[in-house]
């Protein structure tokens, strides 16, 4: 297996504080991994170098065989890279259609998308994905009289719809209900029989509902990786991480 | 790929299919043209452009031109910020200069015919500022489709020159706002202080001006055209990504929109617009000055747009109206109150109506359907300007748990 994305020597300043140091990190192509840590291990920080939206100090981040180090966060996403934020991000007051029509895989400069139509089976494909996030029946509404737990969905749809070859997941099951959380939880695991995705992740009944392959972080370095029963019992992750060796 | 998960979804049931379908059905996408806004459009249009024939009223028939005009200007901000959240206080500038290139042109053909009282045949207020002849570079304005095409060029690619400067360095929000509107207030002093090129305190006066109905009639095509323009343009797809830009430039940037390139486009549509009016504004009233490129206009503009409702289509011309008549008729009326009547009509807009007079009752014909009541409206639209307002800062909401950059 090729890795899909490489990160090499990767380090991450923030006004003097070191948030990751020297981080090598790799997953493979379709893989689904989870990544743990405490709060200010530097997860999202990773994701926002990966995407672009924060320069590193030094290191390289490589990406289907290119090299994307301090690429535009519009380029990288062009690259094949699509992420989540933490909060629920979409468009408030277009209508859930319109959001996944935005978010279709296709072109995106400002010309080509003049005299762009909508094509018969970008239409179908619209309606599979709402119909996948189960959303179909609101596809008229504006996006922000949806739920909390709707708006995570929508993103995820959104998602899907940019059709990338990463998918990264900030949190998607942030302030869910249990039962919100299961069906999220399903809708990722669906998503990565087809989707290289990396999930960041704190509920540890979601993580061992879909989790394969984990990587731990701690202030800013790798601290394990490996599969999920080898980091749960790794002692040194229960002592940082966990805490009290407690894991319910 | 993601073909395939939504493949092995939509096999599970039938029955999941058919409820797709149904969905489907009753999803109704909206129309370019819906029937309602073609009849009263036809209707509107009718009523104005006959106005020659069944009023006699000089003065109502040059205000109709002069509002439309205004209109127009109103549409032009009401696509940079109802539709994709750049708030100019400088819109101004591009109307102004293209009103400038027009006059210019037509009081220069003037002082061919009807020469000074020194026999000077240039335009009079440059021979009061120690002028002797009409400046070389001024001299291809003779020409008036020349000055048009100016009008028209000159201030769409300042508006992109504008635009790469502030967009492309990710300046927007208040900052983009306080640039505009110093952009206007330059333009204003430059106009004052180099008065022997622009008429300076006085502006331009005194020329033939096109104060005809086939005049009328022409502004009320031109003002027709950009509507249907901005009408594709904000039903199309790059409407819905600029609209997407204003509700979320993160998100848009991070799904792989160059927000930049998208501001700028429309940047430079909206300039173009304004200057359309301009020119038109200066060949129909027959006197431009400094105030018509200068900071108080280009509020003006906006809001009318706030009181027409931004976002809307038609709200910037009934804003233009409905303010711009109301000052119009109430300073003859009521001489010493119709000030604290318009002020007193943009106050209520803003705090009661959020949206708007368009926005308003279109919101209440919506959620009409759904059972909403008049309340219920209103303290919606409250809130959605409340999640503005914290939208209210350069690059949106800072993402939560991030450091900013």
């Amino acid at each position: 297996m090729t890795n899909l994305l490489e990160i090499k020597g990767l380090t991450t300043r923030v006004s003097g504080f070191t948030i990751i140091n020297n981080l090598d990190f790799s997953i493979e192509e379709n893989e689904l991994r989870v990544l743990l840590g405490p709060n200010g291990a530097g997860k999202t920080t990773l994701i926002c170098m990966i995407t672009g939206q924060f320069k590193p100090a030094s290191g390289s981040i490589h990406f289907a065989g290119r090299d994307i180090t301090g690429w535009a966060p519009d380029d990288i996403f062009q690259a094949g890279i699509s992420r989540k934020f933490q909060v629920p991000n979409m468009y408030e007051t277009l209508s859930v259609f319109d959001n996944v029509m935005v978010s279709l895989q296709g072109r995106r400069r400002v010309f080509s998308t003049l005299l762009l139509r909508l094509s018969g089976p970008e239409r179908d494909r619209i309606w599979e994905i709402l119909e996948f996030v189960e959303l179909a029946d609101k596809a008229s509404d504006p996006a922000d009289s949806l739920s909390h737990g709707e708006r995570q969905w929508l993103e995820l749809g959104m998602l899907i719809a940019s059709n990338p070859k990463l998918l990264l997941l900030d949190e998607p099951t942030t302030g869910m209900t249990e039962e919100g959380k299961h069906k999220t939880a399903e809708l990722i695991r669906k998503i990565a029989q087809t989707h290289t995705v990396l999930l960041v992740e704190h509920d540890m009944h979601i993580v061992r509902q879909i989790g394969k392959r984990i990587t731990v972080l701690h202030q800013g370095q790798m601290l394990a990786d490996g599969p999920m029963s080898e980091v749960m019992s790794n002692e040194t992750v229960r002592r940082v991480y966990l805490g009290k060796g407690k894991f319910q | 790929m993601a073909d395939a998960v939504l493949r092995n979804e939509a096999d599970q049931t039938a029955t999941s299919r058919k409820r797709a379908s149904a969905n489907r059905r009753q999803y109704r996408a909206p129309r370019f043209l819906p029937l309602w806004a073609l009849i009263g459009g036809v209707i509107v249009v009718a009523l104005i452009g006959s106005y020659p024939y069944y009023g006699s009223n000089a003065y109502v028939l040059s205000l109709l031109g002069k509002f439309l005009c205004f209109g127009l200007f109103a549409l032009s901000i009401d696509l940079i910020w109802g539709f994709t959240g750049i708030l100019s206080l400088g819109q101004a500038v591009y109307f102004g200069i293209g009103a400038y290139f027009v006059a210019l042109s037509l009081k220069i053909n003037y002082a061919m015919d009807h020469p000074t009282r020194y026999g000077g045949k240039f335009p009079d207020f440059m021979e009061w500022n120690g002028l002797t002849e009409l400046p070389h570079f001024m001299a291809p304005l003779v020409n008036t489709p020349f000055a048009v095409v100016c009008a028209l060029v000159v201030p769409t690619l300042l508006a992109l020159l504008f635009g790469v400067i502030t967009f492309k360095r990710h300046i927007y929000g208040v900052y983009c706002a306080v640039i505009t509107l110093a952009e206007s207030l330059i333009l204003q002093d430059a106009i004052i202080e180099y008065q022997a090129y622009t008429g300076g305190f006085n502006g331009i006066t005194d020329y033939s001006n096109y104060a005809t109905p086939a005049f009328l009639w022409f502004i009320l095509a031109v003002c027709v055209v950009f509507l249907l323009v901005s009408r594709a343009l904000t039903h199309s797809r790059v409407g819905t990504v600029l609209k997407s830009i204003r509700d979320n430039d993160v998100r848009a940037e991070f799904m792989g929109y160059n927000v930049a390139n998208y501001r700028i486009f429309v940047f430079c549509v909206s300039a173009f617009m304004a200057a359309a009016a301009g020119a038109l504004y200066a060949a129909w009233v027959g006197i431009i000055s400094f105030l018509d490129a200068g900071p108080v206009f280009s509020i003006e503009g906006v809001i009318w747009t706030a009181v027409g409702g931004r976002g809307t289509l038609i709200g910037p011309f009934i804003g233009a109206f409905v303010v711009k008549g109301a000052e119009f008729f109430l300073s003859g009326a009521l001489a010493s109150w119709w000030q604290i009547i318009v002020g007193g009509l943009f106050i209520f807009v803003v705090l009661v109506m959020r949206d708007g007079i368009v926005g308003t009752i279109g919101n209440l014909l919506r959620k009409r359907r759904k059972g909403a009541t008049f309340e219920e409206v209103m303290e919606d639209s409250d809130r959605r300007a409340h999640d503005r307002q914290l939208d209210w800062q350069p690059g949106g909401p800072p993402p939560a748990d991030e450091p900013v950059r």
